[in-house]
């Protein structure tokens, strides 16, 4: 294969990392989708989801009423946390690597010894994190669309799509952010630590604001909620939503930018 | 002649820390230029600022009269960096590697490049995880000269390879620079600057100390020189001789050490009958530790 830019390069890097993480995610989607025929039969299951007041099943599994829909099971059982967490570890781990971890091993002298202005580097980088990050989206949504094949579950093949691409987004924001404070700060385990702290935050913001009343206010600041307050897989997309999500990936591209080409690089 | 690399009054602090200061050098073009200096005297952050890896905290600095800052994409497109601590890409084989930087540059001779390799010994079909230190310096060199640059920096570019590359890298160096190159290198290793270099600057706790063609420095060099003559002769000859240090007789063999023009020496010992003569090349080395001591 020609590698013949840092775009292309940066996923070859990828490579063998991205056939397990489409292997391992697609495996965990559709072996949870062989549950879905004997949940479909529990219908007293969503008696009990509806009355439980338990708030921690509440964090993991959302506030569900209706788990044996075809709606009800994907979202409860992939959509609210499997998924998300599975894109948000590869996009975080993507993210705080691209520019930091050249740095910490010392290519990054190397790259940039040709004819190559930092700025496109990280233009180049950046979008082969959304490339690699999209790409997991796609054998995530194929691994539910076969698995709803594989057990006869009514659902469109366009809103599998459209949560899919809402989940995509959420990754692509929190390697967005890893990126940034890669790019910005030079080491990969400090973006690794500030940008998982802030998905474990944004995630019980969202989960937790509708239990806790006083916490409603904020759950607008977490991207999950972006993600999926407006139920993809249910509604559609809703645009509006989307549009929140992409302008912070490209606020954190362009913050990127603007903090790497100020600074000094480190040796590695 | 024109400046290729030009420095102006540059400091760099790290904090509280100066790593180098107020730094004043000009490189000619068609020069081999060695910058000379022991561990932590400034060398590698001096280069890094010419590529625009850090920034001055005061002073300007241009290469190839472009400005290191503004035009730093322009400059790396005509020049060739060997950085001082290489990391590679260690999945890539060197081929991989230097395709890669084919695609980045552009135009590349590759037939140049394979011959650049053949020439190293270097071993380009190997994941470069794998290859030893001085093998993956050679990787490093490859890719500082295979786009035939008009300048070539290089941070202490013999790290790790053996007196036979050594040799080559030398060879290489001298006919690159033949072809009109010009040649920035960073070393510790006097003679290898000796050797190779036309002028020399001497850098110590960051700030440049000497700048120096080296033929000059030669002639202040000091010489240790043996004479041996047919019968014992006396110390007190020799001693108010001028650049004559440290006389010691030893039956019939005068040692001395001598800084600057020999003529006198050699003329007074001809009154007597010389039997045999050594004399080593004038030793930079004696200059450059009595510059790093200051
Ligand atoms: N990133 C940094 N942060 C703090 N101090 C630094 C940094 N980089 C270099 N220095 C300091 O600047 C000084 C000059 O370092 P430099 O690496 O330029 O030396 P050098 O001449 O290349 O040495 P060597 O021969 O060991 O390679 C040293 O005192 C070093 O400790
Ligand atoms: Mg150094």
């Amino acid at each position: 294969m020609m590698l013949r830019n840092v775009f292309v390069k940066s996923l070859w890097d990828q490579k063998r990392s991205l056939v397990w993480w489409c292997l391992g995610i697609g495996l965990m989607i559709i072996i949870t989708m062989l549950f879905y025929p004997s949940i479909r039969e529990m219908t007293e299951l969503n008696e009990i989801f509806a009355t439980d007041e338990n708030p921690l099943m509440k964090v993991f599994v959302g506030d569900i009423t209706d788990i044996t829909s075809p709606e009800g099971f994907v979202n409860s059982q992939l959509l609210i946390f499997m998924v998300p967490l599975l894109y948000l570890v590869f996009a975080i781990g993507i993210g705080s690597g691209s520019i930091a971890g050249e740095e910490e091993k010392g290519t990054l002298d190397f790259l940039l010894a040709h004819p190559l202005t930092r700025e496109s580097v990280i233009v180049q980088k950046f979008l082969a994190m959304n490339f690699a990050v999209a790409w997991i989206g796609v054998f995530a949504w194929a691994s539910l669309v076969i698995g709803a094949a594989i057990v006869d579950m009514e659902i469109g093949y366009s809103r599998l799509a459209a949560a899919t691409f809402s989940g995509v987004l959420l990754g692509i924001t929190y390697g967005g952010i890893a990126f940034l404070f890669g790019a910005a700060f030079g080491k990969r385990s400090l973006s690794i630590g500030i940008t998982g702290a802030l998905g474990i935050g944004g995630y019980l913001l969202n989960v937790l604001g509708p239990i806790v009343g006083w916490l409603e206010p904020f759950t607008k600041i977490s991207p999950f909620y972006y993600y999926s307050s407006s139920d993809p897989l249910a509604n559609g997309l809703d645009w509006s939503h989307m549009a929140v999500l992409l302008v912070v990936i490209l606020l954190m591209g362009g913050m990127a930018i603007l903090s790497f080409r100020r600074r000094d690089l480190a040796v590695g | 002649m024109d400046s290729v690399i030009s420095i102006r009054n540059l400091t760099k602090n790290y904090g509280k820390n100066v790593a180098i200061q107020g730094i004043n050098l000009d490189v000619m073009r068609g020069e081999i230029f060695g910058y000379l200096g022991p561990n932590g005297s400034g060398k590698t952050t001096t280069i890094r600022t010419l590529l625009d890896f850090i920034r001055p905290t005061k002073g300007v600095v241009s290469v190839l009269g472009l400005d290191s800052r503004a035009d730093s994409a322009q400059i790396r497109k005509r020049i060739g960096y060997l950085p001082g601590d290489i990391a590679l890409y260690e999945k890539m084989t060197g081929r991989q590697l230097l395709k890669y930087i084919d695609g980045l540059r552009g135009g590349l001779d590759w037939n140049f490049v394979i011959q650049l390799a053949e020439r190293f010994e270097a071993n380009i079909d190997q994941p470069i995880r794998t290859l030893s230190r001085g093998n993956k310096q050679k990787i490093g060199l490859i890719q500082a000269f295979m786009h035939a640059p008009e300048l070539v920096i290089m941070d202490e570019p013999t790290n790790g390879l053996d007196p036979l590359m050594q040799q080559e890298f030398y060879r290489l160096v001298e006919e690159t620079n033949k072809k009109g190159a010009t040649i920035f290198i960073s070393s510790h290793i006097v003679p290898e600057i000796e050797r190779l270099c036309s002028k020399v600057g001497i850098i110590r706790k960051g700030e440049l100390v000497a700048v120096e063609e080296v033929e000059k420095l030669k002639e202040k060099a000091l010489r240790k020189i043996t004479f041996v003559f047919d019968m014992p002769i006396s110390k007190e000859e020799f001693e108010s001789l001028p650049g004559v240090i440290d006389v010691e007789v030893e039956g019939t063999a005068l040692k001395c050490t001598i800084k600057g023009p020999v003529d006198a020496l050699v003329k007074a010992a001809s009154w007597h009958k010389v039997i045999k003569i050594i004399s080593d090349d004038g030793n930079l080395e004696e200059i450059f530790l009595d510059f790093y001591a200051g």
